[in-house]
């Protein structure tokens, strides 16, 4: 009874990829991730909350997990907007802009980083015109959350727009001849079909954001409690070497990443099951 | 008259044409602050004492020795990914297995881990404060703050990146070719060379090219790993950050600037394969 745990296959090759695969798989990625787990389990409860309980790691926490979320939000609605826009729509340059939105994929964390704090610092082009205006946007938490809009820009544009390729016009055709107004069936029919891949796309910009440091630390100021995020104290404790402070706050990120993870799984699960046909 | 209705007509399945003209202009708007203006912004920055400052800045050792090492993480890091994504592939696809799914799982697990936690799990694992990282100091291999730990580094952030673009295509196209080769005499090498790997070779360039991008540009991690000791362990990354805190504006925005080349070639290169080679290519990137 029960099924073997490999299967018998006629090709050859098994013990070079089975092995290559688990050999680097531990080293690489296993063996450090149960590293940071064995450091807590040694470390304890106890002290590692010590360490985290403390104003300065829960406000970087807080201010980490609070823009990421508006900036996966802001990229929801224009990943979806984006995606429309590239698919449906024929503009001069739309073959450009559709190979430029991979970018910030492509553009180094940091490099991204010096660019935007540039062009938004006081100084900047874009920073002296808002300071006009009586605004701040580098060196606050605006800052922040545009860099964590920038490097988390492609992916709701990437995971929505195959599925509005693969939508059947029939379906919008019968709305209207049904009497729907273009409003009704893109609320109704169109924007419930792309939920489902919208949410994924809205998980992987949220956590990118979440782990975001190098295009953030230029832009931020790093003021602790006001623009200080995570992933910066984390490096901040392993500089003074306090490696139970730095593994205390990374696994409060790993935790608290998952269980949005699960959460938006959960939904999505949800949305698709109650569309059906998605 | 007769033309009335030709002006006012328009299909079911589109929106007003002002309508229309508002959301492209809106969105191009948004991309061209959000999006384009920093890239200019870096070539601009770069170029604002001109050219000759910006090459003279390049040339000058800290970072020539930046991008050496840059690209000689590069060249350890992304060689070691493909091999690791084609065999991660060839067990995935090629054979049935329970814990399949779970595998894939793990594999993909470096993208929802933060670069900066990535570097932390490297420096507990490999640190010489640890057991086994102070033996290896012992013996004159210390790994963390030395090239091993950046190479390392450098290998978990792109880790999913090969096996994830070959894994959808090997599953599309089968085991029958392999099986028919090998009922023909083949042996496995010869059956993977000549007709498996002709056939995901786009697929592996793809992987190669953002894997490769990623290598080059990582901050996060690396900075936690290598002690950013100049002329040592400074990345292109870390070398800018250093650069760009001692207000040497044009020298950063140089070496950032030749990063940026970099993005738009790897971008270039990836539309082409997406054009060209799109039925070899995972579905996703099929336009």
């Amino acid at each position: 009874m029960g099924r073997p745990l490999i299967h018998r296959s006629p090709i050859p090759g098994l013990g070079v990829s089975a092995g290559i695969t688990l050999t680097m798989l531990t080293l690489v990625v296993l063996l450090p991730i149960g590293a940071l787990l064995l450091k807590g389990a040694t470390a304890g409860f106890p002290a590692l909350w010590h360490e985290v309980n403390t104003r300065r790691v829960w406000g970087a926490l807080f201010l980490s997990f609070r823009l990421s979320f508006y900036a996966a939000l802001f990229n929801l609605v224009f990943g979806v907007a984006l995606a429309w826009i590239l698919v449906r729509y024929r503009f001069w340059g739309r073959r450009l802009i559709d190979a430029a939105v991979d970018l910030p994929f492509a553009l180094p964390t940091a490099v991204a980083g010096i660019a935007l704090t540039a062009l938004y610092a006081p100084n900047g082009a874009f920073g002296a015109l808002v300071k006009d205006l009586g605004f701040k946007i580098a060196y606050t938490p605006l800052g922040i959350f545009i860099a964590l809009v920038f490097v988390g820009l492609p992916f709701v544009t990437r995971t929505v727009q195959p599925v509005i390729e693969e939508i059947d016009r029939e379906v919008e055709e019968a709305s209207a001849t049904l009497g729907a107004s273009r409003a009704h069936t893109i609320r109704h029919v169109i924007l419930p079909m792309l939920a489902p891949a919208a949410l994924t796309g809205f998980a992987l910009s949220l956590a990118r954001a979440v782990g975001e440091y190098g295009s953030v630390i230029f832009i931020a100021g790093n003021l602790p409690m006001k623009t200080e995020i995570a992933p910066l104290l984390i490096v901040i404790k392993l500089e003074e070497f306090n490696y139970v402070g730095a593994t205390a706050i990374g696994l409060a990120m790993l935790v608290i990443s998952f269980a949005m993870l699960f959460v938006i799984n959960v939904v999505q699960v949800w949305s698709r099951r109650r569309i059906g046909y998605v | 008259m007769s033309d009335m209705p030709l002006r006012t007509w328009r299909p079911v399945t589109t929106e007003a044409p002002l309508f229309r003209t508002a959301l492209i202009a809106v969105v191009l708007g948004i991309l061209a602050v959000l999006l384009f203006a920093p890239l200019i912004t870096v070539f601009y920055e770069a170029l604002r004492k001109g050219w000759f400052a910006a090459i003279t800045s390049l040339a000058n050792p800290e970072a020539l020795s930046a991008i050496k090492l840059t690209l000689l993480v590069a060249a350890l890091a992304v060689p070691l990914n493909a091999v690791f994504g084609i065999a991660a592939a060839w067990f995935i696809t090629k054979y049935d297995f329970r814990g399949k799914a779970f595998l894939i799982t793990l594999i993909d697990l470096p993208f929802s881990v933060s670069p900066v936690v990535a570097g932390l799990c490297i420096v507990l694992t490999f640190g010489a404060n640890t057991a086994f990282g102070g033996w290896l100091v012992g013996m004159g291999y210390p790994i963390v703050f030395a090239l091993p730990g950046i190479v390392l580094a450098s290998l978990f952030v792109t880790f999913p990146f090969v096996a994830r673009e070959l894994i959808p295509v090997m599953i599309e196209q089968g085991r029958a070719e392999e099986e028919a080769a090998l009922t023909l005499g083949a042996s496995g090498w010869r059956v993977f060379l000549t007709v498996t790997l002709p056939n995901v070779r786009w697929a592996l360039l793809y992987g190669v090219l953002l894997a490769n991008a990623r290598a080059m540009g990582e901050f996060g991690a690396v900075a936690v790993v290598s002690g950013k000791i100049r002329g040592v362990t400074a990345t292109m990354p870390i070398t800018i950050e250093m650069m760009y805190n001692e207000y040497l504006s044009v020298a950063a925005f140089s070496l950032a600037g030749v990063l940026a080349l970099l993005a738009l070639v790897t971008l270039a290169l990836k539309t082409a394969l997406e054009i060209a080679h799109a039925d070899a290519l995972a579905a996703n990137h099929r336009h």
